[in-house]
């Protein structure tokens, strides 16, 4: 059934964004309308051809997805949820302990969670080189201020 | 012709500068690296790239712009035949000889004969632009808003049509596409759409931190659910050089799908995908010996090459002179370009020649240098690919944080990216196409404008498909290609009807 979240969720998001093109704002100056009439027609093209999606994932309900099914096996989500969570933390960091630091602490993080605990060395070196080396070339070379 | 002559030598001694020459190397060279990244297409590798390019002059920007683009469809051949891991469309036609070459430990000849074959292509497209690129522009000018808009209209159409077999999931993100391209302030009237009043989305979604969420960042966590399968395979090189017979084989070939590329290349929409399998197909049946094909034939290998990097070059002149990509990665670049503040379309050739005729020349030496590259540092580019994926994707994870904080200062733009990243992982997963979506979202809002402006001058629709014959034909091409599936389904299910009678 997984196969039909997306469908439906197409359907939803067309409706939803069809009823917010036609409670949009008037225009003032010209056709008062013109600023809805080409997104009505994406919302309703979507609406159309996603009804059509449903009905061909309807067909295939009872196949699985491989990718699917790979997405929630093994430490894929365990990866991919952590690295969203280092990507918060890093967010967070930026701009209060400086592109350097923090930089270095989430690609650290990062190796650690993907390359393994075995290869610590590996790890911390890559992490600080390629920081420092990124901060060097941008902030120095390139002229980019980061904090 | 209308060739400008002058213009073009000014540009080649501006493209000599040695800075510029300089920027050639760099971009051509991390454009290779990164495009021959296992699992990272070219796309990807520009997007990640193209944060080096701010501060620079635009010039020199656009210069290691193009020569991280067509360093990264280098690289992009490169993973197709050491490890048969193509990184976008155009490069799968490399695989079918280039890998089983791979594998019967001729990758040096593979990689050899598939660089001279990329600049043999990439001549042919260069001159091909320099005669065409001013008369289309020409062309161009006399475009009108209904034109734009049907052409936009066609591609759009001709980019969904031909991710064959998935046409659904390529309209589905076309229109999220375009919708994404409708938040933000109305340009002609100001009035707000879709903005729920959050002051970041008012100048509208910015669509690089689209580009870098859903090819870098949705890349990467892509690769997670293979992480662990992921080995990198060690292949033997094998001698470099090609024998006299090898070269027999394979000059025609490489000959013949040069321009063949690039005139496909020019075409809005088609681009190198349609290019190398085209030339991989046409080689196979004029062949004397077309069982070689799929075995390690060497022709097998030089002609799509030569194909695709004539049509790498085609694409620009769609993109410069009239705004539209025929790719994922072109849409990339021209995301970057306008960025750069410059406005492709017609008006480029005549406010900016010298700007164009010095990237031109650019990408002139930029080949040049690639095939030196490709040939002499063969080695070193196989132990960059030996390089263990776990450490490359948290490196492409950072870098692109550091492009998207370099495009607005501004750490909101982090969530976006995450936001964008996961979308293109649900997309990867599905097998939703991406291009549709990058390239629907950049050309979105100039599409609208058009249309509406259209709409305006000639009061109904059917007024403006029918306003010149520009835009009849290219009503008649936007039908033909959206039906073009339907009639090849049509004509394989007769044929196995009257293949298999039943009683």
């Amino acid at each position: 059934m997984f196969r039909l979240i997306m469908p439906v969720f197409l359907i939803v998001l067309s409706i939803g964004y069809l009823i917010l093109t036609f409670n949009m704002d008037q225009a003032k100056v010209g056709n008062p309308n013109a600023p809805m009439y080409f997104p009505a027609m994406i919302g309703f093209f979507l609406l159309i051809i996603s009804i059509i999606y449903l009905v061909q994932e309807w067909k295939k309900r009872g196949e699985i997805i491989e990718e699917v099914k790979e997405l929630v096996s093994g430490r894929t989500p365990v990866l991919i949820g952590v690295t969203v969570v280092l990507i918060f933390i890093y967010t967070f960091l930026f701009e209060r302990i400086g592109f350097l630091y923090s930089t270095t602490l989430f690609l650290g993080a990062l190796l650690f969670l993907v390359n393994g605990r075995k290869h610590w060395l590996q790890n911390i070196i890559v992490a600080v080189v390629f920081s420092f080396l990124s901060w060097y070339s941008f902030a120095e070379l390139l002229n980019v201020s980061l904090p | 012709m209308g060739v400008d002559f002058q213009n073009v030598m000014e540009g080649l001694m501006v493209s000599l500068q040695p800075a510029n020459l300089l920027w050639v190397v760099i971009g051509a060279f991390l454009g290779t690296v990164v495009g021959m990244l296992p699992g990272l297409g070219p796309a990807t590798a520009v997007a990640v790239l193209i944060p080096i390019t701010f501060g620079m002059d635009s010039t020199s920007a656009l210069i290691l712009m193009a020569a991280i683009y067509y360093g990264a469809m280098y690289g992009g051949s490169r993973s197709s035949i050491l490890l048969n891991t193509p990184g976008d469309g155009s490069a799968i036609a490399a695989t079918f000889d280039g890998y089983p070459m791979t594998k019967q430990g001729r990758a040096g000849q593979a990689l050899t004969i598939s660089a001279i074959a990329s600049l043999i292509g990439g001549l042919f497209a260069i001159a091909g632009f320099i005669l065409l690129a001013k008369p289309l522009a020409s062309f161009a000018l006399k475009f009108g808003p209904a034109e734009y808009f049907l052409l936009f209209l066609f591609t759009l159409s001709a980019i969904v049509s031909l991710s064959v077999g998935k046409m659904v999931k390529g309209f589905i993100a076309m229109s999220l596409g375009l919708m994404l391209s409708t938040i933000g302030v109305d340009l002609q009237t100001g009035v707000y759409r879709f903005t729920f009043d959050i002051p970041q989305l008012s100048e509208g979604v910015d669509f690089l931190i689209v580009i870098i969420g859903v090819y870098a960042v949705g890349e990467v966590l892509y690769n997670y659910l293979h992480l662990d399968r992921l080995s990198t395979k060690k292949n033997k090189v094998g001698k470099k050089g090609i024998s006299k017979d090898q070269w027999k084989q394979s000059k025609w070939p490489m000959i013949r799908n040069g321009p063949i590329g690039f005139l496909i290349g020019v075409l809005p929409g088609a681009g190198g995908s349609i290019a190398s399998m085209l030339s991989y197909t046409t080689e196979r049946q004029l062949s004397k010996k077309p069982e070689r094909f799929g075995k390690g034939a060497i022709e097998g290998v030089a002609a799509p090459e030569s194909a695709n990097n004539a049509a790498s070059v085609g694409a620009f002149i769609p993109l410069l002179t009239m705004g539209i990509p025929g790719s994922g990665t072109t849409a990339v670049i021209l995301g970057a370009v306008i960025m750069l503040g410059l406005r492709p379309g017609p008006l480029l050739f005549e406010n900016n020649p010298d700007m164009v005729w010095t990237m031109v020349n650019s990408m002139f030496i930029g080949n040049l240098f690639l095939v030196v590259l490709n040939i002499l540092l063969v080695g070193l580019l196989v132990r960059i690919l030996n390089t263990p994926p776990k450490i490359l994707y948290p490196l492409i994870l950072v870098l692109a944080f550091i492009g998207t904080y370099t495009l607005s200062y501004s750490i909101v733009d982090f969530y976006i990216l995450v936001i964008f990243g996961l979308i293109g992982l649900m997309m990867k997963l599905l097998d939703i196409p991406i291009a549709p979506l990058i390239l629907a979202l950049i050309v979105g809002a100039d599409m609208e404008q058009n249309f509406r402006k259209s709409l305006v001058a000639h009061d109904s629709i059917w007024n403006m498909l029918t306003a010149s014959s520009v835009t009849i034909v290219l009503a008649i091409m936007t039908v033909l290609s959206v039906s073009y599936p339907f009639i090849v389904s049509w004509i394989k299910k007769r044929k196995a009807k009257t293949d298999t009678p039943t009683s």
